[in-house]
């Protein structure tokens, strides 16, 4: 009898186990958004000490709208770092009585926020570039799940007199990485921006007594005399940074207008001279790739190919102006500085190129609290914001703010005062092709011609069948 | 009477809770994959269009769905012949010899399985280093120092060889402490009349040991063959990430490339589909081809 009571007591242990597991399930989902948020919320707290200074210029008829409520935001962390975002939403919080922030700041925001969405939980604004490896935002953009954004252009800056559209630089607006459909109606705001080109060792240079080269024929003298001395003309972290390099290459073979055609997928356009010009030039400089760099072209060993540069094993590396913070900790020789330069022109005489690469604020059709939504991307261009984002380095394509750089951003964004021109853009949104991507196509095969797997020519066709696929999709 | 009726209510209760979970959490989800599969979907909107077998359809004709099908499939034989083969000969070696050390070989070619992936693939990639990797350094001393160094993770002909690799490091602990757990239970009076009768270790191994475990190698190989094609995905997410160019790309990473960054949902989950018949259809084989007459002793 007391061995039956005790297995009965066993089982019922048991079976109210396992629907004790199943019930925490779901009384822990709702609290694991709100844990996440927690700490943002106490970050946000000694943020707000010093918020008072920047209070006092935010007048009180930014509140005049009388908007409130909570937005949720979801942000990027970048290598600009998270305090700036809770800094800036309890600037917002500040300037607008009545209106709570939830924030969201992760390394990889898609998969902290995804869950949420497919469940139709939506933050109000998400901060997430494309060209990101989860293609959140492409993939919103490929179901129509964006809210445009011409009205907030219209919107005047809370707190300022001045309307959004005045204060983004002039041309940020017009390109397919703002308007990914191509309609001229605005989808993504451009948040901060940075231009991309060839990184290198000026030391180096000095030391050796070479110049910079100005055009490509330069470059290859360059990469002979480099060769004898054991020294590789060019490495790059992964093929994913050929985006920018090949962006401003296809620019300067044919000129904006062809650079539009590429990103539209025109017809027969891979295989016109212009574009040809672009893929030899990639394919010569295979050649003169430092040979362990495609070993390490993946995202476990990307650093070592950046290495490569501080060690001057090869001169130039495609990159960004996040690379040297990237390698901040890094070993490097006594001379080196950081150089950095525009892609030279690819036909005689011409400009030099560098991608204009931004990444961009939107609002899901589905956000919830659409208002205060665009509210929140329009302060995003007040004095005050863009301050405390400069302060982290994260710079936004607001008129006038150049004046205020300094030190290495300084020689990063003067590349196009020294007549470069910007290039920026993106390919056009399509609808979903299934199993190929441009990218893949254009960018990943680059490891294949440098290693010697494929040739220009199977390089081209590839591309040019790819890009059929998806002109016939955009249509 | 009453008995029965109370055992049955009793094996119900049981069952029920356990039952229900697998229902909502593998059932309903399998058939759900297989749902959206038929559709063109990017996995966030309303906007589902059902598109038949289209999905399937392309592909058929994708190559690059045939050539992550042809590394997965060149990456579960490699990888499960040689595991095997090490992890019962050294299941053999340490349970039947007596070795110095034993025990702490034992724990040695178990820790590899403790480690997670990432810190396997770290592991590797410090092996593999063109520069100044394990591999390439040892190999210096035989090809001289100026030789061009073997690019173990970029050379497309040999780096899903690397991958092989590394998952067999992984791998033979784990198999060879669950083949020494059977071996020990053979009786050691077969050994010892064999070896009265003139038998030599090899012949034994293969006329004793080999049959009597023989059920336990049938299970861990469907086990192990399944486990492959989840591992490889974790291993080339972790070490190359498809690259260079696609040629470590394995069906798992395929898919989850096409369903996640390409926005095609749908044509993710015809891949899963495929991946799940695939995996059946191989362990049925697996069990078909190995099924022996169970020896008793």
């Amino acid at each position: 009898m007391k061995k039956k009571t005790i297995s009965v007591l066993l089982a019922a242990a048991m079976v109210i186990g396992t629907f004790a597991g199943c019930g925490s399930a779901p009384a822990e989902q709702p609290a694991a958004p709100a844990e996440e948020a927690a700490p943002a919320e106490e970050e946000a707290a000694p943020a707000e000490e010093a918020a008072p200074a920047e209070e006092e210029a935010a007048p009180e008829e930014a509140a005049a709208p009388a908007l409130e409520g909570t937005v949720k935001v979801a942000a990027f962390e970048g290598g600009y770092g998270a305090d700036m975002w809770t800094e800036v939403c309890a600037a917002f919080e500040a300037s607008h009585p009545g209106v709570t922030v939830e924030l969201t700041v992760d390394k990889k925001i898609e998969d902290v926020i995804t869950p949420g969405m497919k469940a139709g939980d939506y933050p109000d604004v998400i901060h997430c570039a494309t060209g990101r490896e989860a293609g959140l935002t492409e993939t919103l953009t490929k179901e129509k799940g964006l809210l445009p954004l011409t009205d907030v252009m219209e919107m005047t800056v809370p707190g300022e007199d001045v309307k959004v559209k005045d204060k983004i630089v002039p041309g940020f607006l017009d390109t397919l990485a703002t308007n990914p459909y191509g309609d001229g109606v605005t989808y993504y705001a451009p948040m901060f921006y940075g231009p991309c080109g060839l990184f290198y060792d000026a030391g180096l240079l000095e030391e050796k007594g070479w110049t910079l080269p100005t055009t490509w024929d330069e470059m290859w003298k360059l990469g002979e005399t480099a060769k004898a001395e054991g020294i590789s003309l060019f490495t790059y972290p992964t093929t994913g940074y050929f985006d920018a390099f090949m962006y401003a290459l296809l620019s300067s073979a044919g000129g904006p207008a062809f650079f539009d055609e590429c990103m539209t997928y025109g017809e027969g356009v891979w295989e016109s001279e212009d574009a040809r010009k672009v893929f030899d030039i990639v394919a010569k400089l295979a050649e003169y790739t430092e040979p362990t760099t495609v070993a390490n072209a993946n995202n476990e060993s990307f650093t070592k190919n950046q290495q490569l540069i501080l060690d001057d094993k090869a001169i130039f590396c495609p990159n960004g102006t996040w690379l040297p913070g990237e390698m901040a900790d890094a070993p490097r020789g006594e001379n080196f500085k950081w150089g950095f330069t525009a892609i030279p022109a690819v036909n005689a005489g011409g400009a030099g190129c560098s991608f204009c690469w931004f990444e961009q604020m939107w609002i899901p059709a589905a956000a919830e609290n659409q208002d205060l939504a665009k509210e929140f991307v329009a302060y995003m261009y007040s004095d005050e914001a863009a301050a405390i984002f400069a302060g982290s380095n994260a710079i936004q394509p607001i008129v006038g703010i150049g004046e205020s750089l300094e030190g290495d951003n300084k020689l990063f964004y003067s590349v196009y005062d020294t007549g470069a021109t910007a290039v920026m853009g993106g390919f056009a949104a399509t609808a979903p092709v299934e199993g190929t991507t441009m990218a893949d196509a254009l960018f990943e095969t680059v490891n294949s011609i440098v290693s010697g797997d494929k040739t220009v020519d199977e390089w081209i066709a590839a591309v040019s069948e790819v890009s059929d696929k998806y002109r016939a999709a955009m249509e | 009477m009453k008995n029965t009726k109370a055992k049955k209510a009793f094996i119900v209760t049981c069952v029920t809770p356990a039952t229900l979970l697998f229902v909502i959490f593998m059932i309903i989800p399998t058939i759900k994959v297989f749902n959206m599969s038929l559709y063109k979907w990017g996995g966030f909107s309303n906007t589902k269009q059902f598109v038949g077998l289209q999905n399937f359809k392309l592909l058929m004709s994708d190559s690059n769905f045939f050539r992550s099908f042809q590394n997965t499939i060149l990456l579960i034989t490699l990888v499960t012949i040689v595991t095997m083969a090490f992890a019962l000969v050294f299941a053999a070696i340490l349970s039947r010899e007596k070795i110095v050390g034993q025990d702490f070989f034992r724990i040695v070619f178990y820790i590899p399985n403790i480690l997670s992936v990432v810190v396997i693939s770290a592991i590797f990639s410090a092996i593999y280093d063109p520069n100044n990797g394990l591999l390439n350094s040892i190999l210096s001393i035989f090809r001289g120092k100026d030789a061009t160094p073997v690019l173990w993770m970029g050379d497309q002909k040999i780096v899903i060889y690397s991958l092989v690799i590394a998952m067999i490091w992984q791998a033979i602990g784990y198999y060879m402490v669950m083949y020494m757990a059977s071996m020990a239970s053979v009786p050691e009076s077969l050994y010892e009349s064999a070896n009265l009768e003139g038998a030599g270790r090899i012949r034994q191994f293969f006329d004793i040991t080999l049959p009597l475990i023989w059920t336990n190698i049938r299970t861990t190989l469907t086990f192990f063959v399944i486990s492959s094609i989840n591992l490889s995905f974790l291993f080339v997410k972790a070490m190359t990430n498809g690259g260079p160019d696609g040629a470590t790309e394995v069906f798992l990473s395929y898919m989850y490339q096409q369903a996640y960054t390409n926005s095609s949902y749908g044509y993710g989950m015809a891949i899963g589909v495929l991946v799940f018949a695939f995996s059946f259809a191989l362990s049925a084989v697996v069990n078909v081809a190995t099924k022996r007459e169970p020896l008793e002793f």
